[in-house]
């Protein structure tokens, strides 16, 4: 970190290289969109490496870039309004044919080769029922649950109060639990 | 008040269990409730599933990408783009 504060490149390629997959997989679980996942990515590091300078050390610094990039997830997913894209379709539709038309597709037939990849990676189970999840619930699950951090740290990341962060995966846990069972009924 | 053995546990023991990490006292409540033992083996298999999620890997050149758009700071003190 001391070099990289100092600019060296290697250290930055370093930094880069261990934090590609985690971020980009929080990243792309949240928004769904290989492409957009891997801007918001790029977006994240351009924003951490070229403000290394306001980095606090009294945090942890995997705690520290993940904010950055949850916050452009969430960023984004407010703008867009993609927190209401579900499998189901936008809980703003009315009518079944609202429902079908903003509903998220995947592995449909005719699909680009891109989605393809998408439908490959993300189509599985318990990735649609993440998806599902309101996007604060789905950040704390994939933080505590995929990437590992404990639940202070989530609370740091997502500025959340350290109770809001445990009500919101077990109730997320529970939301999860609910959409496999029916699936799989 | 109810004390540790008698106490359903909570959605952070449940996970501590899942780890292995439930403490003794709170093992012998599991052991005699079975409604926190199905919740638990309901938690159990869903972190299991959780936690065999992959990481997920950007397009090759990724690194390249976003080192090109970097401001690298030269020995001389400037930075290089």
């Amino acid at each position: 970190m001391a070099w990289a504060k100092r600019g060296h490149e290697a250290a930055f390629r370093e930094l880069v290289r261990r934090y590609e997959r985690p971020l980009f997989s929080l990243l792309y679980r949240m928004v769904r969109d290989r492409t957009l996942a891997e801007d918001l990515a790029q977006e994240t590091f351009i924003k951490v490496l070229n403000g290394l300078d306001s980095y606090d050390p009294q945090f942890k610094f995997s705690s520290w870039i993940f904010k950055i990039a949850n916050n452009a997830a969430i960023d984004h997913l407010r703008k867009r309004e993609v927190e209401t894209l579900s499998l189901d379709g936008s809980p703003h539709a009315t009518t079944p044919d609202a429902m079908s038309a903003t509903a998220l597709q995947l592995g449909a037939p005719g699909e680009t080769p891109l989605q393809e990849v998408e439908a490959r990676e993300l189509g599985g189970a318990i990735e649609q029922a993440i998806a599902k999840l309101r996007p604060e619930y789905r950040a704390c699950i994939l933080l505590r649950h995929v990437e590992g951090h404990s639940y202070e740290e989530i609370a740091r990341i997502l500025d959340l109060p350290l109770g809001t962060v445990k009500t919101f995966i077990h109730r997320a846990r529970n939301e999860l639990r609910i959409h496999l069972e029916d699936r799989r009924s | 008040m109810d004390g540790p053995v008698t106490q359903h546990l909570t959605p952070e023991e449940i996970e501590l269990w899942a780890q292995g990490l439930l403490p003794a006292a709170r093992d012998v409540h599991l052991a005699q409730c079975g409604d926190c033992r199905a919740s638990a083996e309901r938690e159990r298999k869903l972190l299991r599933e959780l936690a065999l999620l992959p990481r997920l890997t950007p397009e090759f050149g990724f690194v390249e990408r976003v080192m090109a758009k970097v401001k690298i700071r030269t020995p001389s003190g400037e930075f290089k783009h």
